[in-house]
């Protein structure tokens, strides 16, 4: 057995040594496969971890209709704290108001010039608790709200949210379907690489068949080629891709940066590396098969 | 050791190779498979070490039914046999030794037992002195008897071969067929299909004469040349 498998290895390898260059050519067509594959990858989920850090800031704004007595916003304020899915809920008066936005402006605050704090709406700021900073969730407490007669309109980020999952979806759609064309092209791609391989090694074959080699003999090592080739493809994938992403980053424009700062880009996570590594090796070992399927006949 | 029953063949293109053909083969026989070009000697031999399967009938060699349902013994069938083919079959970019440790590699032997099989064989047909050669280096009759060699390895109570002198002069010939001769005096089977009358009338043995597919039972003596 132990033999056997030195054997099958060492087979592999020197089939890769004695065709190079298709070998070479079949790595590096399933590098750039893989690296455009892996690059949707990456960017769907640097934008999911960007949706979920904003789902976390999501918090819902109930603007108070100008008429309603002060008084009546403390009973509001703890009747709204008992909702489902509220963890805190914050007045903010039109003073409140105003100084937010002049803190926001900065050095611009002269904009807000003789604007007076009462055309201001009071509001309440209301946080919603972890689980219910979700779609289903902050309808449902919106839905409360709104039984509340005293409240003007009720604001939350939700439409945004909203869309920006949907382009989450979308790219992950896209990642899928451009993955599935892909992948066919790699197994097409490696199967006739093997074939022109197998094919080159045709006598070599044939005499391993006359003098009583095991089936296995002759077709493992051909799978552990497609193996070998769609580890290194999808390796030399993952690794461009590291790459591409420290020069993107390294060379990206200050107002970029800055917003990078606060939101940070990650790298595929190791499991993934894991899974498009595995992906690779799939793909080759497929491939290796129909090319043997095709070329090589058990018992001929 | 060797059993045909009403072996046919017939290839997709309709194509009738064989046709009824019944024979049997005893251990230790050295019989010529005779027939003019399209008369199924080729396609017999092929039949005998399971590269073409029979349309047909039931074929037994060394003991195994490869004609038998679900048989997929074909490389232990193989192992029990040596092949030598008129185009020797050989690796051209490696020596001699390499040629025939080949066979042994890929059927697992240890790297010790191959050298001394290796230096056993060569022995055996004479190119002990060509064992670093690279193989182009070697005439054709060399290389012959270097598939002759590499076909010994393990020692096969059978050996098949498809016109193995039809590329060599007449001493390279002799040479080869020495070796069978040889080979045949200490028991192993041979199977020698040849189109020439010649070479038969030159090294007498039992002949099994085809003609267009079938067995004809007839004397090499009466066959006119060419047929």
């Amino acid at each position: 057995m132990k033999y056997f498998v030195w054997h099958v290895v060492r087979r592999a390898f020197l089939n890769i040594k004695g065709n190079l260059y298709p070998n070479l050519s079949t790595v590096g067509i399933i590098a750039i496969s893989m690296l455009v594959f892996s690059s949707f990858t990456l960017i769907a989920i640097n934008l999911s971890s960007f949706l979920k850090l904003w789902e976390e800031k999501i918090e819902i704004m109930a603007y108070l209709k100008r008429e309603t007595p002060i008084q009546e916003v403390e009973t509001l304020l703890n009747k709204i704290r008992l909702l489902e899915g509220v963890e805190s809920v914050r007045y903010i008066s039109p003073f409140d108001a105003l100084a937010f936005m002049e803190s926001k402006l900065g050095g611009q605050k002269d904009l807000l010039k003789g604007i007076q704090a009462w055309i201001l709406p009071p509001s309440f700021e209301i946080e919603l608790k972890k689980e219910y900073r979700n779609s289903t969730g902050i309808k449902g407490v919106v839905s409360q709200l709104k039984k509340f007669p005293q409240f003007e309109e009720i604001q939350f980020g939700q439409e945004w949210v909203d869309t920006f999952s949907a382009l989450v979806h979308l790219l992950n759609l896209t990642q899928w379907i451009l993955g599935g064309l892909l992948l066919l092209a790699m197994i097409f791609i490696i199967s006739n690489t093997l074939q022109l391989t197998i094919s080159a090694r045709r006598e070599e074959i044939e005499i391993m068949r006359i003098v009583g080699a095991r089936p296995s003999f002759i077709h493992i090592p051909i799978y552990i080629e497609g193996l070998l080739q769609g580890l290194f493809g999808a390796g030399l994938a993952v690794l461009f891709l590291y790459l591409l992403q420290e020069i993107m980053l390294l060379h990206l424009p200050s107002p970029i940066q800055v917003w990078t700062a606060k939101v940070p880009i990650h790298f595929l996570p190791p499991e993934v590396i894991l899974q498009i590594l595995l992906g690779g090796m799939c793909l080759g070992l497929f491939g290796s098969f129909i090319a043997s399927m095709k070329f090589l006949r058990f018992g001929e | 050791m060797i059993q045909l029953s009403h072996v046919y063949k017939v290839y997709p293109t309709q194509i009738e190779a064989l046709s009824d053909v019944s024979l049997e083969i005893s251990d230790g026989e050295f019989t010529y498979i005779y027939g003019a070009s399209s008369s199924g000697r080729t396609t017999l031999i092929r039949i005998l070490y399971g590269a073409e399967k029979p349309t047909r009938g039931e074929v037994v060699v060394n003991g195994m039914n490869i004609t038998a349902k679900g048989f997929n013994k074909i490389h232990l069938l193989r192992r029990s046999m040596g092949i030598v083919f008129q185009d020797f079959k050989l690796l051209k970019d490696r020596t001699v030794s390499e040629n025939i440790s080949f066979a042994l590699e890929v059927t697992a032997y240890q790297k010790q037992e191959i050298r001394k099989k290796v230096s056993e064989v060569l022995e055996k047909v004479g190119l002990q002195q060509r064992e670093r050669d690279p193989i182009l280096a070697l005439s054709a009759g060399e290389q012959q008897r270097v598939a002759i060699a590499r076909a010994l390895i393990n020692d096969p109570p059978l050996l098949l071969a498809d016109e193995p002198t039809e590329n060599l002069d007449d001493q390279m010939t002799d040479d080869v067929m020495k070796i069978f001769s040889d080979l045949n005096q200490k028991g192993t089977t041979i199977v020698f299909a040849t189109h020439n009358k010649e070479l038969i009338q030159r090294y007498p043995h039992r002949v099994i004469y085809l003609s267009g597919g079938r067995r004809v039972d007839v004397k090499i003596d009466e066959v006119r040349a060419g047929e």
